[in-house]
């Protein structure tokens, strides 16, 4: 992998937002806005640039200290990381300037919460870093800076229920991390390599490594809220400030599915067996049913969002039963990869928009209405046409009706998979998209309802109806470049690909 | 001899953890956890980390301690004050309740006690695959350093300890986000005791010198940045103890200068490299000695500073509403 073309991108991309956020300490609060919202455009710049050179020069790396792997650290940019960094910088990039004005807007009262801007650049570089990373270890550190500066988010309110829902994310985090890291030691103390590309080279099945495996997949599925471990998730998405919420739900999660998948395809192939698969598409599944009919049941709206992210989550891991291939099957003949990886990429990006906008505008009608219980959404539609047109088509999009991003992921998802014969999975999927449509037609409704009694209305910046409308419309746009993306996808390695499983069971699973 | 020694440590550290989960008061699981960190760090010594050793000692034992002690001086008047509290925390729940409890409490007890066997059965048949420490020595001369751990930490994969030292600064962050609290406020009661003074003042170099000790050995020996960074962290929760709180006292951009200084030297350094054409955090062999000193000693400054700070705020945090009952 050490021949591959060099590029400072990788090193910049994770360098430049730390170095932002470590000057932008010096400044009062004002200040800090100003040069936050500066390094998060620069950051967002720097990441589509990145993209455009992957997409002009195929893979990039950037080998740290001029030390090769297995003792050095490896960044690597394939066209799966680019899409995940262009995805980070577009939506970063539209939460940035929602987050300037909403700042702005509440100074007056509360002095504008300055450390957003630090923790957030933090954050970014820790994403950008966990996209990149080719090192198990190093995957490890990037968990923790995310972790961190995630949790240091969601307490920013200063609230006490945040507090609590922070300190029960912190311990549901630590728990994963720890979990994670045991892993990490087994396969370093085995095999003595940490470098993905070596490890896949040298994994041999046996107790050791299924029961890495095993630690390994438990702590990222509790960092990615998966069921049964996503408990800790509506609390704490649902009690931070508007913008940190957008951010934890449409981007943090993501980071350790990317991880997962990337861990299950490209390096643990050889202790992964056909049940392991079904054991993870079955949490997916019960969590597509049970968010989305706890979103059903919520009455304040950031509840409904939040718990509509559990089920959302849930599509993601329902891809992993159809990449994992049964005994007998050969990759070649697996048509099915293709639309399931597809899906996979297009639910996350898909996701990310519309969760992002439907948070934000939850944020813009708390800010008008100094709360978000749903009886009060009532004659929305004609005071704030605009954030209601977002919810309608973030939630279009969440559905899964044409045209939008979502109904291109679930369509891609029931493709694959009618194409491997799990029909199984296919009634869940109808079942999640009919349960979302109940939650989201609910609050359409009632947004075009007549009010029964006038409640109080603070005006809201046009600026931040503009955001999350954009947002909402990016889960639509990304449809457009469908066809060349999943080309430019497929130069990625793993994109596409299948893995053999093993003949022989075990103790194996996610839970 | 030495598996005797061995085993009866095994026993001791099982032994402490186990008490320390059951002890009946918070102050005798703290104390138990001091322990417990202390027989962790003897175990680390008999495994050859003798720099895994020194941190465990140094943080767990510690500095956690010393947060959990200060933690422990808050719940007590909370709890002793409020005689419901008190009971309830003695009395057992009634017998229903523990009744309704036993079956969830068993299965999860089997279910980790089966996690743990199967833990046990993997780690015991864990292959030793060698790791890396002979890539390590065999790049050794060209990292500027002297001691295998020192050029993996510094040099070969400085990139990670780059990031933590971000994490640390991180945590920091994470407390000011929590408490809502400005930076550096003024403190609060000074120590009266001229005894306990006395011992800081004269305490104080000491722990510089080992801390600075610590650091420059780490070229060639156990030791470094982490290490010297905790007993210089120690140096300013005392004097913060004492009644000297040294971060108040300084300017606002030098009290932040000290704490970004480790993490943006580093990465300027970097920068500056990358600029010339290099990777990011690679140095020139002929000069990566120096400048690994450098990049070491303002990590260990800003990681001591951070450790300080955090300790100060937590305990500005305790104190807050304690100064507004008695204003009022």
């Amino acid at each position: 992998m050490t021949d591959l073309p060099t590029s400072p991108f990788p090193a910049l991309l994770v360098g430049l937002p730390i170095l932002v956020a470590t000057l932008s300490l010096f400044f009062r609060p004002r200040g800090k806005a100003v040069v936050g919202l500066m390094g998060c455009l620069l950051t967002g710049g720097l990441g589509l640039i990145a993209l455009v050179e992957v997409m002009q020069q195929g893979t990039v790396i950037h080998i740290l200290g001029g030390w090769d792997p297995p003792l050095g650290i490896l960044l690597r940019m394939d066209s799966l990381a680019a899409v995940f960094i262009g995805m980070t910088a577009v939506v970063g990039v539209f939460i940035s300037l929602y987050a300037w004005w909403f700042f702005r807007a509440r100074e007056a009262t509360n002095g504008g919460f300055p450390l957003f801007w630090p923790l957030w650049l933090f954050l970014w570089a820790g994403l950008n870093g966990l996209f990149l990373s080719n090192d198990l270890f190093n995957l490890f550190v990037t968990i923790e800076v995310i972790g961190m500066s995630a949790v240091a988010l969601a307490v920013l309110s200063g609230k006490t229920a945040a507090q609590i829902a922070g300190l029960r994310y912190l311990l549901a985090a630590i728990t994963g991390s720890m979990a994670y890291l045991f892993g990490v030691a087994l396969i370093y103390g085995s095999t003595g390599t940490l470098d993905l590309g070596l490890l896949r080279q040298v994994l041999e099945p046996g107790a050791t490594t299924t029961f890495a495996l095993l630690v390994i997949t438990l702590g990222l599925m509790i960092k990615m809220a998966g069921f049964p471990f996503h408990f800790w998730l509506p609390p704490a998405h649902s009690s931070a400030l508007a913008p940190v919420s957008a951010l934890l739900s449409a981007l943090v999660v993501k980071g350790a599915f990317y991880i997962l998948l990337r861990l299950w395809m490209e390096v643990f192939g050889v202790s992964i067996t056909f049940s392991a698969g079904q054991l993870i598409g079955l949490a997916g599944a019960i969590a597509v049913i049970w968010g989305s009919w706890q979103a059903f049941m919520q009455t304040s709206l950031k509840l409904i969002v939040a718990h509509s992210s559990v089920a959302q989550l849930g599509y993601l891991l329902m891809i992993f039963p159809l990449l994992i291939l049964a005994p007998g099957v050969a990759a070649g003949s697996a048509d099915w990869l293709s639309p399931a990886w597809t899906a996979g990429v297009y639910q996350v990006m898909a996701h990310a928009f519309a969760k992002a906008s439907f948070f934000l505008s939850a944020g813009i009608i708390i800010m008008a209405l100094g709360h978000d219980h749903k009886g009060s959404l009532r004659d929305l539609a004609s005071r704030m046409p605009m954030t209601v047109m977002a919810i309608g088509i973030a939630g279009v999009s969440l559905i899964g009706l044409p045209p939008s991003g979502g109904f291109f992921a679930k369509w891609m998802l029931l493709k694959g998979i009618f194409l491997s014969g799990q029909w199984w999975w296919a009634p869940v999927v109808l079942a999640g998209s009919f349960l979302t449509a109940g939650y989201v037609f609910m609050l359409l409704r009632l947004a075009f309802a007549t009010a029964r009694e006038k409640e109080p209305f603070r005006p809201v910046p046009k600026g931040l109806e503009v955001c999350a409308l954009l947002l909402a419309l990016g889960s639509f746009l990304i449809v457009l470049p469908a066809e060349y993306l999943i080309q430019f996808l497929e130069s990625s390695e793993a994109f596409g690909s299948g893995i053999q499983s093993i003949m022989e069971g075990g103790t194996y699973g996610n839970d | 001899m030495s598996v005797l020694i061995d085993l009866l440590l095994a026993i001791l550290t099982v032994y402490l953890a186990l008490q320390c989960l059951l002890a009946q008061r918070l102050s005798q699981s703290v104390f138990l956890f001091f322990a417990f960190g202390l027989a962790l760090a003897l175990a680390w010594v008999r495994l050859g980390a003798v720099d895994v050793a020194i941190t465990e000692a140094a943080i767990a034992a510690g500095f956690m301690g010393v947060l959990f002690l200060d933690a422990l001086r808050d719940f007590s008047p909370a709890v002793s004050e409020n005689q419901e509290d008190l009971k309830a925390v003695q009395n057992p729940p009634s017998k229903n309740a523990t009744k309704s409890l036993l079956l969830p409490r068993l299965a999860l007890g089997l279910g980790l006690g089966l996690f743990l066997l199967i833990a046990l059965e993997a780690v015991w048949k864990t292959p030793d695959g060698g790791g890396l420490t002979a890539a390590a020595v065999a790049l050794l001369p060209e990292s500027g350093v002297e001691h295998p751990v020192t050029a993996v930490l510094l040099n070969f994969r400085a990139y990670d300890t780059w990031l933590e030292i971000g994490v640390i600064l991180l945590g920091l962050l994470a407390i000011y986000a929590a408490g809502g609290i400005n930076l550096y406020r003024k403190p609060g009661v000074a120590a009266k005791d001229p005894l306990l003074r006395q011992v800081i003042l004269f305490s104080t170099p000491v722990l510089f010198l080992f801390g600075a000790f610590l650091l420059y050995f780490g070229k060639t020996g156990p030791g470094g940045a982490f290490q010297a960074a905790v007993l210089w962290g120690a140096i300013g929760i005392m004097l913060h103890l004492g009644g000297w709180p040294v971060f108040a006292v300084l300017p606002r951009w030098l009290g932040q200068l000290i704490l970004t200084l480790g993490l943006g030297f580093f990465l300027v350094l970097g920068f500056l490299f990358m600029a010339r054409g290099d990777a990011l955090f690679e140095y020139p062999p002929a000069y990566a000695g120096i400048l690994i000193l450098i990049v070491e000693t303002l990590a260990a400054i800003s990681i001591a500073a951070a450790l300080t700070t955090i300790y100060a705020n937590i305990n500005q945090m305790q104190e807050e509403p304690k100064q507004n009952e008695s204003t009022t």
